[in-house]
């Protein structure tokens, strides 16, 4: 596909040049994350959240984990957007009670995952119902106007891109390593 | 007689005292009244083929209170100057005035106003006296200079615009009526309208009245200032020179300091318009333009450099800036750079397209649906696979989708990666190392491989299989095996979507050499 094509390309170039990528366009969101110097920040604060999430014996579920990589991505996002403040937010205020609103509503996005919410309108209006299904899914961004929403979802799937690629990659790592050398079979 | 009972009385009273003649006559005023009542605005033809001469009076009563001022004014100037000459030399036997009068404020639609129509009949019953009182033998320059002033001051007593539109009644001499002054339309590429604003401009000088004018002049800048609110103008770089040289011309004759400022606000339109056409019209031929114009341009430009939150009330209309305009040009031609024309356009600087509404709240309107439309160009780029998507619903489903499923990942692979290793206790700094090698090497490798439902699912099954295999280490002894049935469900559930929709195979592939490795 052209766009995986692009995808490796563009991530051999990065790999093999190793330095930053001149973005003529510096506010689109897709040159935002897709530097490498983010790419980077990134991974380096997921392992040392996953690493002190790890030591403090605080990772009783596969939910720690998430929410650990949600909010390595959020603070290296600057807590610039929406949706990584809502999410820093909701993971400050976790503890109190009060927050359970928040919570819920940075966090609905994991109950929802399993019943995907269709978009599926027979009158007209079609639009506004997908943009609040889209709201639901982009934390902390429910009742925003079309316009900010839109740019709040280019930001966050960029960054969700990116959280993905360094999740994988990350699982590539610690799999090679405990499998301790076997070949990959191709 | 006539006059006294004009003046007091109803008409229906006025025909019983000034026709008590014959029962015949008096049915037949009944049929009329009826007739009238009903159907005041359409029996035009008729009414005046009855012989209703002595009728007309009453007639003029409900004609005229459902009449608008300027209506009347219209049709009656066009008599004023033409029609009424030959009627006041018969106004002695003060039967046919009336029938005059009623003949000619039909053509336009009436509409009630009955401060107006008050006024009206006291008008008419003063022009109706007036004549009368004098000798029919006598000067009719005269009295015609006297239904014109009287006519005059009670459009004088009228506010602007009651006046603009006594003035574009005037202006309907050529043209049909006008409903209401924003019609005027210059801009359905009518040169006539084009021509008759220039006419009725030129004409306006000639009129007997010095306040014609000045009333003249304003209307010609209201007209103005509609014809710059109006984005649809009409695209004749000659005609608009026309115009333009025309009110030159009337600035120059004309003393008055509104008549100039209405040609200078003109030639500021019609500087908009010629830089509205040369947004049109190719590049090279707008440029010749522009020099010609742009002496006259940029003195009434600043002054036309509104905000967008003004409302139009003054020439400055809808918002125009000529500096933006060639960036918009470039804009609308140039796809990719969005960006740096965006800033001056996006806050107050709007420029209103040909042949779109031009009232700031679609401009408004306008310019938020070209940024949501931008910012789904910029989804679309980041969905993959969604360049052969139209439209904005399924682009939106198309993105909702990829976000669910981007998350969905996210959470397989953060519960993929508490199972590997739940006490990570290697250091950062090697795993960084490892992280960044394997960033690049496997990347080829991942292309490769076939993205396929089979090994997908074998992999997926064979995961909880191979990790339960694996030998025992201090890192799995305390390996708690998450529930991975319910994962790889949904994983093969997301697999498959994506298989369906064209997902790349970069987002898969690693997964599966993942999980092959894992074996």
């Amino acid at each position: 596909m052209s766009h995986a094509a692009a995808d490796t390309a563009a991530d051999a170039a990065l790999g093999s040049s190793g330095k930053l990528r001149t973005a003529p366009k510096s506010s689109t969101p897709v040159n935002r994350w897709r530097n490498s110097s983010k790419e980077r920040a990134y991974r380096r604060r997921l392992v040392e959240v996953l690493c002190s999430a790890a030591a403090n014996s605080r990772s009783s579920g596969p939910c720690s984990i998430k929410e650990a990589a949600d909010s390595a991505l959020a603070t290296t996002a600057h807590g610039r957007s929406r949706w990584s403040r809502a999410i820093l937010f909701a993971r400050r205020c976790r503890g109190s009670g009060s927050s359970r609103k928040l919570l819920a509503k940075a966090g609905g996005t994991r109950c929802r995952l399993t019943s995907a919410p269709p978009p599926p309108t027979k009158k007209g209006n079609k639009l506004g119902h997908r943009l609040r299904a889209l709201g639901r899914l982009v934390p902390g961004c429910r009742k925003l106007p079309a316009l900010t929403l839109l740019e709040e979802a280019a930001d966050y799937l960029a960054a969700l891109e990116m959280q993905a690629k360094a999740l994988r990659d990350l699982t590539d790592v610690l799999s090679a390593a405990e499998s301790g050398g076997v070949p990959p079979e191709n | 007689m006539l006059r006294g009972q004009l003046q007091c009385l109803s008409p229906r009273f006025l025909l019983f005292c000034s026709f008590p003649s014959s029962a015949a006559s008096f049915s037949i005023l009944i049929l009329i009244l009826l007739l009238l009542r009903r159907r005041r605005r359409r029996r035009l033809s008729e009414l005046k083929n009855i012989a209703f001469s002595p009728f007309a009076c009453f007639s003029r009563r409900f004609f005229v209170s459902g009449m608008e001022k300027e209506r009347f004014f219209g049709g009656g100037w066009k008599s004023a100057h033409a029609g009424l000459l030959p009627e006041v030399s018969a106004f002695a036997g003060d039967e046919h005035l009336p029938h005059s009068f009623v003949g000619f404020g039909w053509e336009q639609p009436v509409h009630g106003q009955e401060a107006h129509a008050q006024q009206l009949e006291s008008a008419l019953s003063s022009l109706v006296s007036s004549p009368s009182s004098n000798a029919p033998d006598g000067n009719d320059s005269v009295v015609i200079r006297e239904l014109i002033g009287r006519l005059g001051s009670i459009c004088n007593s009228g506010n602007v615009s009651p006046s603009s539109r006594c003035h574009s009644a005037h202006a309907s001499y050529y043209s049909t009526p006008l409903s209401s002054p924003p019609k005027l339309n210059l801009a359905g590429a009518d040169h006539q309208r084009q021509r008759m604003l220039v006419n009725q401009v030129a004409a306006a000088p000639f009129l007997a009245d010095q306040g014609f004018a000045e009333r003249a002049a304003r209307f010609s800048c209201f007209g103005a200032a509609e014809a710059g609110q109006l984005s649809r103008v009409s695209s004749r770089q000659s005609l608009a020179k026309e115009v333009a040289a025309s009110y030159a011309m009337m600035a120059g004759s004309s003393s008055s300091p509104e008549a100039s400022s209405a040609s200078e606000k003109l030639t500021a339109v019609v500087a908009e318009h010629n830089a509205r056409k040369r947004k049109a019209a190719p590049k090279g031929k707008g440029k010749a333009a522009a020099p010609s114009s742009s002496s006259a341009m940029d003195p009434p430009e600043e002054e036309n450099s509104d905000s967008k939150r003004c409302k139009a009330a003054e020439a400055g209309g809808a918002d125009k800036d000529a500096p933006v305009k060639p960036k918009t040009e470039q804009n609308s031609s140039d796809d990719g750079n969005a960006k740096p024309p965006e800033p001056p356009k996006d806050y107050i600087h709007v420029r209103a397209r040909r042949g779109q509404a031009t009232d700031s709240h679609s401009l408004a309107e306008r310019v938020r649906r070209e940024k949501i439309s931008e910012r789904m160009k910029l989804l679309q780029d980041l969905v993959p696979g969604c360049n052969k998507v139209t439209g904005k619903a399924v682009m939106l489903d198309e993105i909702i989708n990829y976000v669910q499923s981007l998350q969905r990942q996210v959470e397989f692979l953060s519960m993929k990666l508490a199972t590997l290793d739940p006490q990570l206790e290697f250091d950062t700094e090697t795993l960084l190392s490892k992280e960044m090698h394997q960033v690049h090497v496997p990347l080829p490798q991942q292309v490769l491989f076939p993205l396929d439902m089979a090994t997908s699912a074998f992999s997926l099954a064979q995961l909880p299989l191979k990790l339960a295999e694996n030998p025992p280490d201090s890192m799995f002894s305390s390996l708690q095996l998450p529930p991975i049935d319910h994962l790889a469900n949904l994983w093969e559930d997301d697999l498959r979507y994506v298989v369906q929709t064209g997902f790349p195979q970069s987002q898969e592939a690693p997964f599966s050499s993942g999980a092959l490795r894992a074996e």
